[in-house]
Order: structure tokens, then sequence, then C-alpha cells
């Protein structure tokens, strides 16, 4: 194989054809650095326009380009085509997802998920003036959480989402979690008792991949394990107190 | 015929965009949201460094003001900002930033646990306000979890194609359902353009690849002119190869830049501020470095962090670190990072009022496509993410209260004949029987601003460009389109995008052709003075059959006169 050429076998999906799923090979010349991304898009603008794919930023920042290579998911723009010269790489959508077109898939059940554990901060009381004062050592516990681009390669990669599509998934866990730990925040029995349920916490295999596919060093089985001891003390506390966190009362 | 309607739509989900969608939401307006891609993926994510507010919680001698910060910003604009906006903004500033903690965002820390600042280009105080080096990335993330909130709905993944204007007012928007291919007009008492800038122009940015300025010019083609277009900013620090930001944070924390003898060349450009130079000034110096053969093999210059030490760089600039790992397999701790210059913002835009307002009733623009002004002929950094917020939520008030007013409702026969007459056009489009595929022009038109309408100008140069765009423009209409339907037709979009950026280049050529002096990011080696008395003044851009046409338009000076810009 000649060095400077990239064989990309890319599988396509359109539910107008028949039959609606077929795997495409296209070469494309490569230059120094080039990432996957870069060779997508120049397959689209010379080769095939039909090729269909998202991406936005380049840059690893904005999560739209997650894609399965080689058996493996992986933001396309991380991707260095250097590393796919050896054999003719696979190029498959996002596992776990429907297929909308091609590389596209439908995010809808990720973010239905985000959505159920109530993203957004709810404040305890505070001056309309002044920041919530926050020690930055506690800044540093939530932080690893809050850099989390939503990119959905967890989920591509969890058992327990694939055996469970109604499970929320690592990313969203991560999520609760960072909203627990915050200071500012006021919820703290509320958030655990929207992931103390098979399709929370407890659905977990504890099997660390999210943790080790994640492009931004996101560790949502480190929130799991914390927030499953937050919930057993809960459940000790409970025997004593005679109140505490019940899974027959789970709102969510 | 399906017609949508909301009170308010709002085009664009980025920071401006998601902003101004919770203040007319709070108003207790119909808002939606229409987006090309999900909010979450627009490029206020890429934003790095920080948002400037005199919170003064960073230890100085003195206590920030928001008047320091005004004039940092007026200053910093080679005195072409309009004064009475930038008051706003930095008047405004504190009490928006507040509100984003408020909301969730994780900024970084004081010792006494207040928002943390560090220094920025040409600022006076330690006013930015950082989350790491993540900080777009923190505040898109709350402003998204404040719309999810309050069930704002988005229409993600739709492109809009067309304003609908009736009677002289904005009353609508034909839009692309992308999966689908339905065009659908949609009806509103307002529009908010928030569509982000067309750094996309440049072969050389460290814009996001959507960044093609699509909302600005649905604006221009419905008669709005564009202001001061012939601004660029050039960010000095850009990474070599990819062009993505390396944020001036690096420099704030005291990062060097290292030219290939190893001097730290900011000396001879910038003697007080060095590194913190407004990004102008160390653009130019940067360029200046490289062009006179000072720099390394390739056109680049190094900037240097390895004295910041290991646990500084991965306090302060993980996300910096990560970049330059992923992209050039250099780790900032052990070796010096290469960089060169790249444009990075768009000064001019939409012209609107501090309340977003545009001169077509019932448009309004916020953000990177509007031009307030705020940033004149050179934007400070910070400032931009501020603008977002500001204008985002001025813009949002401003459109809720006229929305509320506003009785009538055009008739739905009005948006059945518009859908038809685009319908007619597209036959067009798709009928021609042009070989040449668009993306040819589209970069042969980047490497010609590249190289022609950069960071330094003459008349020769912007001569040639204009040469080259007309041709561009003619072979444009000779293009073809292969793909057929509209349903993930990509090539349409982006034929369709490149029109606009056809139309920018022209309008930026134009405009610094014009304009016969140096100030701010507009620099003219045959001209390298500013020239107050002829052109202390904004650049409108009208869009006629023949080209552009220029007009001009006083600037707004209310207690700070022009002075020479020495740092």
């Amino acid at each position: 194989m000649k060095l400077n050429l990239l064989t990309l076998r890319i599988k396509r999906f359109n539910k107008e054809k028949d039959p609606p799923g077929w795997i495409e090979t296209f070469e494309v010349e490569i230059r120094k650095g080039m990432n996957l991304l870069e060779a997508l898009l120049s397959i689209q603008d010379e080769q095939d326009g039909t090729l269909a794919f998202r991406y936005s930023c380049r840059g690893a920042v904005c999560g739209s380009c997650a894609m399965r290579v080689n058996g493996k998911d992986f933001l396309a723009c991380r991707t260095h085509v250097e590393d796919l010269l050896e054999k003719t790489a696979l190029i498959e959508p996002l596992s776990l997802f429907p297929v909308i077109r091609d590389l596209i898939v439908d995010m809808s059940a990720f973010f239905d998920h985000y959505r159920k554990i109530q993203p957004y901060l709810q404040g305890k009381s505070v001056y309309e003036q002044v920041e919530y004062l926050m020690a930055e050592e506690k800044r540093k516990e939530v932080d690893p959480y809050i850099n989390c681009i939503l990119c959905g390669i967890c989920f591509g990669t969890c058992p327990a989402f694939e055996k469970d599509s109604e499970f929320l998934g690592p990313a969203m866990l991560a999520k609760a979690y960072r909203f627990l730990v915050d200071p500012r925040d006021r919820r703290n029995e509320e958030i655990l008792r929207a992931v103390n349920h098979q399709q929370g916490v407890w659905g977990c295999k504890t099997v660390f991949n999210c943790l080790n596919v994640c492009p931004k060093q996101v560790p949502p089985t480190h929130a799991i394990v914390k927030m499953r001891g937050k919930i057993l003390r809960y459940r000790l506390a409970s025997i004593f107190s005679g109140r505490g966190i019940d899974p027959k009362h789970n709102p969510g | 015929m399906e017609l949508l309607s909301h009170e308010i739509l709002i085009i664009g989900g980025g920071l401006a965009g998601l902003r101004a969608a919770i203040e007319a939401k709070k108003s207790g307006r119909d808002v939606a949201i229409l987006s090309k891609v999900h909010p979450l993926r627009s490029h206020s994510v890429a934003a790095q460094g920080g948002i400037n507010a005199a919170l003064g919680n960073a230890p100085a001698p003195a206590r920030d003001t928001w008047e320091n910060h005004a004039f940092d910003t007026i200053k910093g604009s080679d005195y072409l900002a309009d004064q009475d906006a930038v008051e706003a903004m930095c008047r405004e500033a504190v009490e928006r930033v507040i509100e984003m903690e408020h909301w969730g965002t994780l900024f970084s820390r004081t010792e006494d646990g207040k928002i943390a600042q560090r220094p920025f280009g040409g600022a006076g105080f330690p006013r930015a306000c950082y989350a790491a080096d993540r900080t777009g990335h923190n505040l898109l993330h709350t402003l998204y979890e404040q719309v999810v909130g309050l069930r704002i709905p988005v229409y993600e993944e739709w492109y809009a194609l067309s304003l609908i204007v009736e009677e002289g007012r904005c009353a609508g928007v034909l839009c692309l359902h992308f999966f689908e291919g339905r065009i659908v007009p949609f009806r509103s008492k307002a529009i908010i353009l928030a569509t982000g800038g067309y750094g996309r122009i440049y072969l050389r940015s460290t814009n996001a690849v959507i960044n093609t300025g699509s909302g600005s010019f649905l604006a221009y083609l419905a008669g709005v002119p564009l202001e001061d277009m012939e601004f660029i900013q050039f960010h000095p620090t850009s990474l070599y190869g990819t062009n993505i930001l390396i944020t001036e944070g690096a420099r704030g924390e005291g990062g060097y830049l290292i030219n290939a003898k190893g001097e730290r060349f900011m000396e001879r450009y910038a003697p007080h501020l060095m590194e913190l130079g407004p990004r102008d000034i160390v653009a130019r110096g940067t360029q200046t470095e490289i062009d006179q053969g000072r720099g390394l093999e390739g056109g680049y210059v190094h900037l240097d962090l390895r004295h910041l030490g290991r646990e500084k760089i991965m306090e302060r600039l993980p996300g910096i670190r990560q970049i330059t790992v992923d992209f050039a397999g250099v780790d900032p701790i052990l070796e010096p990072i290469p960089i060169q210059p790249a444009q990075h913002y768009s000064m001019g835009g939409i012209p609107t009022n501090a309340d977003g307002e545009t001169d077509l009733p019932g448009l309004f623009a916020a953000g990177e496509c509007a031009c307030v002004s705020v940033h004149g002929a050179n934007r400070l950094g910070g400032n931009s993410l501020l603008e977002t917020l500001v204008f985002g939520e001025r813009a949002g008030r401003k459109a809720a209260e006229q929305a509320g007013k506003e009785k009538k409702i055009p008739e739905e026969i009005i948006f059945r004949e518009r859908l038809g007459a685009f319908q007619s056009r597209l036959d067009g489009i798709f009928g021609l029987k042009g070989e040449e595929p668009s993306f040819l022009i589209r970069d042969e038109l980047r490497a010609v601003m590249t190289s022609r309408v950069g960071i330094f100008r003459k008349e020769s140069g912007l001569m040639a460009a204009r040469e080259k765009i007309q041709e561009l423009k003619k072979r444009f209409l000779m293009t073809g389109l292969k793909q057929k339907g509209l349903a993930f037709n990509s090539e349409f979009v982006q034929y369709q995008e490149l029109e606009g950026m056809l139309h920018f280049a022209e309008a930026i050529v134009e405009g610094a052709l014009a304009r016969k002096e140096s100030r701010g990011s507009h620099f003219r080696t045959d001209y390298p003075k500013r020239d107050d008395e002829h052109w202390l003044r904004h650049t409108l851009a009208f869009k006629t059959e023949e080209g552009v046409r220029l007009d001009y338009k006083k600037v707004s000076i209310t207690s700070y006169s022009p002075k020479e810009r020495t740092y």
C-alpha cells in the first residue's frame, strides 16, 4: 500500500435505498498531521457529497464527531490518519444508537436521559450581587465531571446501556454527580433518588469501559461508585432514624 | 402548507442565542431556538481563556472598576468602538458573570473562594474570569442547562434559508429540516440572529468548520448593511498545522513568545506589556518575526510555557495541554508549542443598537454576527464571551417587549407566496448544468483571503484580491450541484453558504481598499498611520446589483477622546 494513501471502508446507511446498508471503500490522499474528520470532509468534497456525518469544532471540544473506528469509538477529529494506515480502516456510526444516515446517529434517547436527571443547578439562596464562595479544592472535586462534552462515546461502549436502553448511562450519571457534589446545589437526596435504581447507579457493571474511552478523561464509574456509597450510607442512617432513601418512593 | 409560529425565533444556539432565549422566555413570551447544529456543538464551546468583568477579585494595587474596563476596551478598539455601547457592556458585565455563576458555571477560585481572574491582553487589571481554560465550554453547558430547565424548544439541525420581509418588517424565515428535506416557513414577531462569525472564509482560522456566517448573509440579502467588515481579528497563537486556538490565557499565566533565535521578541513591539499586548499588536509582531526570517521552518514561532511548571499547567491550562498533545504531539510541560497567527474573530457584522435592534424592524442580532460596535477595530480577549451574554440578554429583553406590543399577524398567504418563490429559485439552482464543484471556489477564496487580506494589507494585494473575488463570483454562477433533493444535502447547504462567504469577502476587501489608514486589526503597509481626521468612522457595506456600495457613519464618543495607542 502506498503510504500517502488512506483506505477507508465506510458503513453507509440510507433507509430510502434497497438494501439500506452497505459498505463503501474510499481512498484519500493524506498529508502530515491529517485527522479522520479532515479525511471524511475531503471525501465529501471530492468524491461523494452524499456521505453524511456530523462535525463542528475539529478540536475535540464540541462532541459532534463520535464514530466507530476499527471496532472502537473515537472522535474523528482526534483520530490521526497515520494510525489508520496499517490496514484498511472500517468506519461505522457510533455504537448502540439508531442510525439516521451513514455516520449520523439518533441521539434523542441520550438527551432524554440527560433531561431526566434535571441537569441544571438548583441553587441555595445567595445574594444576587455576589458569587457563591467556593473553595478551590471543592471546585477540583467537581471539575473532572464538568469536562464532559456529551459526545456519546461512553454510551456506545457501555454494556449496561447495551442491555437496557433505559439505563441512564455513564455521561448522565457523571452529570448527576456533578450537581450532587456542587456545594451550590441544594439538592442532595433528590439527586440520589433519581439515580437509586437499576436504570441508575445499580445498573452499572463497573467494567470501567466509559472511563477508558472518554476523550476528555471524565471518570463516570468513579461518580457511580461514590453515589452508591452515599446511598448506602443514607440507608444505614435510615435504619436508625426511620427515614432516608427508599427506592419505592423513587419519583424518577 | 406547514407553517410554524413562535413569537420569537432565535437563529443560532451558541452563547448569545441561548442567553437571548432565556431572557425572552422569562419575559413570558413563546420562544424557540433554531440551529444548524445541536446547541452544545456551537463554536462558543471552544472559547478558552476567560470573560471580562471588573469584579476586582484578583489581588491588585487598586480596585478595578467598570470604567477601567471601558477605557481598556475603547483604547483596545483603537477608538472605533461606540463608547455608549462599551459603557453599557462593561457596566452590566459584573451582573452577567455573577448570574452565570449562580446558574452553575464552575469558575476557578481565588484563595478566598471568589471567582478567579487572570491578566489578559490590553487590560490594566487581571479581569478575565476563567474556568481553567475551558471557559466557553463551561458557560455554554450552563446556559444550555438553563434552556432545558425552562423547556425552551430547540429545532436542531435545521438551516435558516431566507428571511421573510413584509411591509418593511421581518415577519418570519424559511427554514430547512436537514434530515427530512422539508422547507418550512416560520412566522414570528421577532427574529434574533445569533449565528456567529465567518472565520472560515480564511484558510488559516481558529474557527469551527461550521463558522460560515450564514445568518449575517440572511440579513445582507434582506437589505441590511454589514458594518466594519474590514476589521478581522488575527489571533497571535494558533497551533501550527491545525490552527486550533491556544488561549491568550497561556500568556496571561506567564507564557513567553520566542523566535528562532531564542528572543522574547515582543520586547520590540510592546515593551511594557510584552506578550500581554492587545491581539492586533501581538499578531503583527509575531507575523513580522516570521516574515523577517526569525521564525522556524514552515512559518511559526514558539509559545513557551515550560517555566510555568507542571502543576500550574495542569491546573490552569489543562485543555491547552490536551489540545497540543492530541493535535501536535507536543507536551507543553516539556516542549515549547509551535504557533502562528490565524484568523480568529470578526469585529464587523450586522449593525445593531445596544438593544440588538437592526434597521429592519422585527430583526435583531447579537453576539459575533452583530456589530454593536463594542470592539471597534480590535477586540480585547475576554470581551467576546461578555458581549454574547450582555447583548444576548438585551436583545432577548427588547425582542420580548416588542413582541408583546406587536398585534399584527401576517396572513398565511404571504408565507405560501414566499415559499413558492423560494422553491422556484431552488429549481433554478438544481437545474444548473455547471461542471465545476463549488468547493474549489471555496478553497481558492480562503487562500486569497489569507494571502492578500491578512494581517498586513496593501493596495496592490487588495486589488489582486478584488479581482480574484470577482472571478470567483463569476465562476460560482457556473457551478452545479450533483446531489438532488434537499434531505441530507450538505452540498446544497455549502453552496448556499459559499455565496454568502463570497459576499463577505467582497465587503471586507472593498472596505479595506477604501480605508486608507491603519487602525487596530486593519493594517495597511502603504498607510501605516491612524488617520482620525478622515477615518474615525464606521464603514457600512450595502449589497447592490453592481456589487458593494460603501457608506459611513459616525462613531459614538462619550468620555474618551482618541489618543495615540501605545502599550
